[in-house]
């Protein structure tokens, strides 16, 4: 599976998209994908957090992602009750997956259990924002 | 969860008791978050400043969680939060005046905020799934706000007379409204006891005295006792109502043609 986020270093510009969450956009899919699930799970890799880029799945946010037919449903958490960027991040996730060709419709359910913690960071996401100088304890 | 209800099978006197229980959680986070806010430039720090400004953001976002709970009971939340009268909102009643001062901040932040994370941890416990499902991740955000608010009344349990007389006074005026506030003894509340979507209102008090009572007292707040004059049981609160600007900035009155979709 592709991981392209921050393999090349950390940004070292602005972002000059609508949100930092869109900094690192691959192109559609030229084909359908035989795994559909893990083609869905491989673009919101590419979704990045607005503010730190690191995206959504290794900051945990990403509770289920799966397709129904043509339509993704994602199950989607936020690190706080009232983040401010809660409707970049879905924006971004929408418009994300509907540029696949095989993905019809974009159906997000905001879900708040269990909690997000900091505890759901991966390891690489860890990695990232250890290089990024935050931490995550 | 197996014992979760299903809404469509609500008695409608129940519903209605479910429905005045949330607005009075989620009004009173609205008001008190923007309570806090009057006082991010006015705290005696700056980090206190930033603290409150944190606070403030937070009780808004469980604001807007707790509003959302109306869709499960088939209401469209939007005009609750941007319609509503100030005579209808269902807030812990020391919020309808501004605080006087930092004591009277201190009070909320220990009295008012804590009151209401005894109710949502009452709520959270109870049948309603919306509630078991969003409310823990509010309750783990207000630890921060428990922790600010009884080194603030410590500090100023520690401090001159007249902060000790402050602090005192603020208080006393926020316990007695507050405690009613928190548990109910009408028949509103009673029915949702009953059905099993919260706490009782004996365990509710029983909670706020075991996690505020010795704190409390140590500032001379000895009487830890709900007071029900003037009851409303429409709202679920004592008399009053908040201030209209206050409702009017809760509402986004003035931004109202500035909305975009």
């Amino acid at each position: 599976m592709k991981m392209p986020v921050l393999d090349v270093g950390l940004p070292s510009h602005l972002s000059v998209h609508k949100s930092g969450g869109r900094d690192l956009w691959s192109e559609p899919m030229e084909t359908h994908p035989e795994d559909r699930n893990a083609a869905l799970l491989e673009c919101l890799h590419e979704v990045l957090d607005p503010e730190i880029p690191i995206s959504l799945v290794d900051l945990g946010l990403i509770y289920g992602a799966e397709m129904d037919g043509d339509v993704a449903r994602v199950r989607l958490t936020f690190t706080a009750t009232a983040c401010p960027c809660m409707e970049f991040i879905r924006e971004d996730v929408t418009d994300r997956l509907e540029q696949e060709h095989w993905i019809r419709a974009v159906e997000i359910e905001e879900v708040w259990d269990p909690p997000w913690t900091t505890d759901r960071i991966t390891a690489r996401g860890r990695d990232i924002l250890r290089r990024l100088g935050v931490g995550a304890a | 969860m197996s014992d979760a209800f299903q809404v469509p099978d609500l008695p409608e006197d129940v519903r209605a008791a479910l429905r005045r229980h949330i607005l009075a959680l989620a009004d009173t986070k609205r008001l008190l978050g923007l309570r806090y806010s009057d006082w991010l430039l006015g705290a005696p720090s700056i980090e206190t400043g930033i603290a409150a400004s944190s606070m403030s953001q937070d009780e808004w976002g469980h604001a807007r969680l707790l509003y959302a709970m109306l869709k499960d009971l088939g209401e469209d939340p939007s005009p609750v939060e941007h319609d509503r009268p100030a005579a209808e909102y269902a807030n812990a009643p020391s919020l309808d005046e501004p605080f006087s001062d930092w004591a009277g901040f201190v009070a909320a932040m220990v009295v008012v905020d804590g009151a209401l994370t005894l109710a949502l941890e009452g709520f959270s416990q109870g049948r309603f799934d919306p509630a078991r499902s969003r409310v823990p991740k509010m309750l783990a955000e207000e630890e921060f706000h428990r922790d600010m608010g009884l080194a603030w009344l410590r500090r100023l349990g520690q401090g001159s007379d007249e902060a000790r007389a402050r602090l005192q006074q603020a208080v006393r005026a926020a316990v007695p409204s507050s405690l009613a506030w928190l548990a109910p003894r009408d028949r509103a509340f009673g029915l949702l006891v009953a059905a099993g979507l919260t706490a009782p209102a004996e365990t509710l008090l029983d909670g706020f005295r075991e996690a505020y009572g010795e704190v409390l007292r140590s500032v001379g707040a000895e009487a830890l006792e709900p007071d029900f004059e003037g009851w409303d049981e429409i709202r679920g609160r004592g008399p009053g109502q908040p201030a209209e600007e206050l409702v009017e900035r809760a509402r986004g009155d003035r931004n109202r043609a500035l909305l975009l979709d």
